[in-house]
């Protein structure tokens, strides 16, 4: 540990769980947040520019398929919001003395998100509830609910990689500690959130296309077309991703890159999976784009691609290690696990999951 | 000392949690009671096969809908983003000990959205059996998670045995945590019944109108007969210093404590000779009102137990400035610059002293004065002179119950002394400035020992 880095000391309350349990499901709740955040920021793009075609060329499939969509959304973000609250917990309990501090070096711009997730959310909901009374005006809310959206995206960005750097926290302290920072001037910063930004809309088309699966059965060609559209949305966002995840992953540190490059056999391999399955999924979508019944070969990319994100998602955790190398050393925690605690979790875990489908089957039947 | 210190102008960092817990307590509250009101009045209406009063319950199942999942849901994530940067600290030692507790609270969250979605878009789909139970869900999801959470904010005022077990079970079941619950469950319910006098009093149909304000002002009477007792109880459950800080010993606190049982009584009252008593004859502009005293006693209330927990934010564990009350011998020896990591002066050299002062000010004091706005330092001190100011800070424990004494070395303690006197005139040392020094570590140690 360099003493001339501030780093808080670890807090002096044990960790109430082994590490590998904590670090577990804040890799698998993330993912599950992951998702439908994905789903939701590319989403409100998608619609908002479906629904501007379907405007000006007067195209029955564009509105109607915009019109999903916005009924869609506050559900998605809900779940976004719901299943982001769970790593943010597992990030405090375990790296709380990075992602405090540096929340802290951009306290507005972080407490911010509050305010515009409220004022984004709201939106959406007013682009689903007024669809008809807003017309024209609604193409502006739900943008407007878009950007906003992304703009949380990048403070997120900020914050999460400023974390990863204490070496960079006094100079910005000592400068200003009124929290009005950002962390643009890191040089991953931008290319990190547009990597973000760019699968947000591969998989913004992917939810389009099984919505395209959905529609088939009534109306076949409607659904044809949704279904051409989405995997348009996929293989444009997926190409583009080829240049961004590349600057992305030129932009970080060359100890960082090495370990995906050979320098650890682990990380290496998770990377070339990770590729290998984005790009077959690639080929997939493209053959399923030009074939007359591609169900299955949407069904087998949207597993591939799903495959790549779990991929993604542990990278970005020996990222944040290798990042952290210096600072960071999970055996010094004083572990107390909580065991009864723990094991109620599990099973209210299994209770509430229950409940939820109790009430998904009663849905369905209602059908 | 361990995390930086967020420096908010005016305001304060204090204050900024209480607007944002404020909103947060009073909405995702009537939205508790609200959810309750939906299911009972859903049933009431089969009961009494009343089309008018189902369509009344329909329509305002959106309304909670967004109210739970958008405002109630993101401000409480909002309360978390504001202690994190405020009591990064404090929020640490409380994610450590009841994480689980949290994650507990985050399965009653998934399951209160998801019924919610399925309350509300579900009406016509579903059967009427079906459809309460699913509100029976969503009700009993949003009351657990209150039941959750209410163990932890009781906690930091009595964490009781878990001072010296370190028991997760010892600190959420702590002493005021079931008149706590009991209190707010009864809030919930009366706060629903004041959103409902809003909505019932709009209906056009006269009929319908007088029969839902009677009802909707029924649901303030578990309130009435409850909130006293529980009250009581939760008096009793409390430290001996909150309870004096609260009945004469701060002024301040004391008055406010004094409002929102006054102002209590006032809805109280009035509701009865009102809505209960003349249904008829209610007008809609009442009932804004009321909703806006509730507002009033809800933010009161709160900052009322916030304050009473002063000198601590976690009760005999953590000082409201994030110094360890197990450390203080620590502090009071060693000095609380040399263990802090964000501050620019390490030891304290004469030339300097009231560069050191600021700093200490920063880290003792600050996370509850502002140095001209919320609980403003400047005019606390204008007329003292320095030694004066020094002997406060000595004794300050003892002078003003409900602050933590000073912990620091004598030099310290003079050092922060002639930083205050300083404010006076001054404004040059004594403005928030925006570029501070860079941290050279100075190793003037000898100036302190020099003091001793």
């Amino acid at each position: 540990m360099q003493s001339n880095i501030p780093i808080p000391d670890l807090d002096p309350v044990s960790l109430p769980a082994p590490v590998w349990l904590l670090k577990g499901l804040l890799l698998l709740t993330f993912f599950l947040h992951i998702i439908p955040m994905n789903l939701a920021l590319g989403g409100g793009f998608v619609a908002a520019i479906t629904d501007w075609i379907g405007r000006r060329r007067n195209s029955e499939h564009h509105l109607s398929l915009a019109r999903s969509m916005a009924r869609i959304l506050p559900i998605v973000i809900a779940f976004a919001i719901t299943l982001g609250v769970a790593p943010l917990l597992f990030i405090q309990v375990l790296y709380g003395q990075f992602f405090y501090t540096s929340s802290v070096l951009l306290a507005w711009p972080w407490l911010s998100v509050v305010v515009l997730l409220i004022l984004s959310y709201y939106g959406f909901y007013l682009y689903s509830f007024r669809w008809e009374q807003l017309q024209g005006k609604r193409l502006v809310v739900v943008l407007a609910s878009a950007i906003l959206f992304a703009a949380i995206g990048l403070i997120y960005t900020n914050n999460l990689v400023l974390m990863l750097t204490p070496e960079k926290w006094a100079a910005m302290y000592f400068q200003n500690p009124h929290g009005t920072h950002l962390n643009l001037s890191d040089p991953t910063v931008v290319p990190r959130f547009l990597h973000f930004f760019t699968a947000s809309f591969a998989l913004a088309g992917l939810l389009t296309a099984v919505l395209g699966l959905l529609k088939q059965r009534q109306d076949s060609a409607y659904g044809q077309w949704v279904i051409r559209y989405g995997l348009l949305w996929f293989i444009i966002a997926t190409l583009l991703q080829l240049g961004v995840g590349s600057w992305f992953f030129l932009s970080l540190p060359q100890a960082v890159r090495t370990m995906f490059m050979g320098g650890d056999g682990v990380a290496t391999a998770i990377l070339v999976v990770a590729l290998v399955c984005a790009v077959a999924s690639i080929a997939l979508m493209l053959i399923g784009f030009g074939s007359s019944n591609p169900v299955w070969k949407v069904i087998a990319g949207i597993v591939l691609i799903t495959l790549t994100i779990i991929c993604m998602v542990l990278i970005r955790d020996l990222v944040r290690s290798a990042y952290l190398e210096r600072y960071f050393d999970a055996s010094r925690f004083s572990v107390e696990p909580q065991t009864g605690v723990i094991v109620l979790f599990f099973l209210l875990l299994l209770g509430g999951l229950g409940i939820i489908g109790y009430m998904m089957k009663k849905l369905l039947v209602a059908r | 000392m361990n995390y930086p210190i967020w420096d908010v102008p005016i305001i304060g960092g204090g204050l900024l949690i209480g607007i944002v817990s404020i909103l947060h307590t009073y909405v995702s509250q009537f939205a508790i009671g609200g959810s309750l009101f939906l299911v009972l009045t859903e049933r009431k209406a089969y009961r009494e096969n009343d089309p008018g009063m189902l369509e009344y319950v329909k329509r305002h199942s959106r309304f909670f809908l967004l109210l739970t999942v958008v405002f109630g849901a993101i401000t409480g994530v909002g309360i978390w983003f504001t202690i994190g940067l405020v009591h990064p600290s404090a929020t640490s030692a409380l994610i450590h000990i009841f994480v689980w507790a949290w994650a507990i609270e985050w399965i009653t969250f998934l399951v209160e959205v998801a019924s919610a979605f399925v309350y509300y878009y579900a009406w016509d789909r579903l059967d009427r059996r079906t459809h309460l139970k699913i509100g029976w869900i969503y009700f009993w999801a949003a009351w657990l998670s209150l039941a959750i959470i209410n163990g932890i904010l009781a906690f930091m005022l009595t964490p009781g045995q878990w001072i010296i077990t370190k028991n997760f079970w010892h600190a959420f079941l702590n002493p005021t945590y079931l008149p706590s619950l009991v209190l707010r469950t009864a809030v919930c319910l009366a706060l629903a019944g004041l959103y409902a006098l809003l909505t019932a009093s709009r209906l056009q149909q006269a009929e319908l109108r007088v029969k839902l304000v009677k009802y909707a002002s029924r649901w303030l009477a578990p309130a009435f007969f409850v909130l006293p007792i529980a009250g009581i109880w939760y008096i009793t459950q409390i430290p001996p210093l909150a309870r004096e800080v609260s009945m004469g010993g701060a002024a301040a606190v004391t008055i406010f404590a004094g409002l929102s049982i006054l102002f209590s009584v006032i809805i109280f009252a009035f509701v009865y000779f009102g809505p209960y008593r003349e249904p008829g004859k209610f007008p809609f502009s009442f009932s804004v009102m009321f909703l806006f005293m509730g507002l009033l006693v809800t933010g009161d209330t709160e900052w009322v137990r916030e304050a009473v927990r002063k000198p601590y934010i976690i009760y005999d564990y953590m000082y409201s400035n994030a110094f360890l009350v197990a450390h203080r011998d620590q502090y009071q020896r060693e000095g609380s610059l040399a263990s802090a990591k964000w501050v620019a002066t390490k030891g304290i050299a004469d030339a300097d002293m009231t560069a050191a002062g600021r700093d200490i000010f920063e880290l003792q004091c600050q996370s509850c004065h502002t140095i001209d706005g919320y609980i403003a330092i400047r005019p606390l001190v204008r007329d003292w002179p320095e030694e004066y100011i020094d002997r406060q800070l000595e004794n300050l424990q003892t002078l003003k119950g409900y602050m933590p004494p000073f912990l620091g070395t004598p030099r310290e303690r003079h050092a922060l002394a002639r930083w205050l006197a300083s404010l006076k005139g001054n404004n040059v040392t004594g403005n928030i400035h925006i570029v501070k020094p860079s941290p050279v570590s100075r190793d003037l140690t000898q100036g302190d020992r020099d003091a001793k």
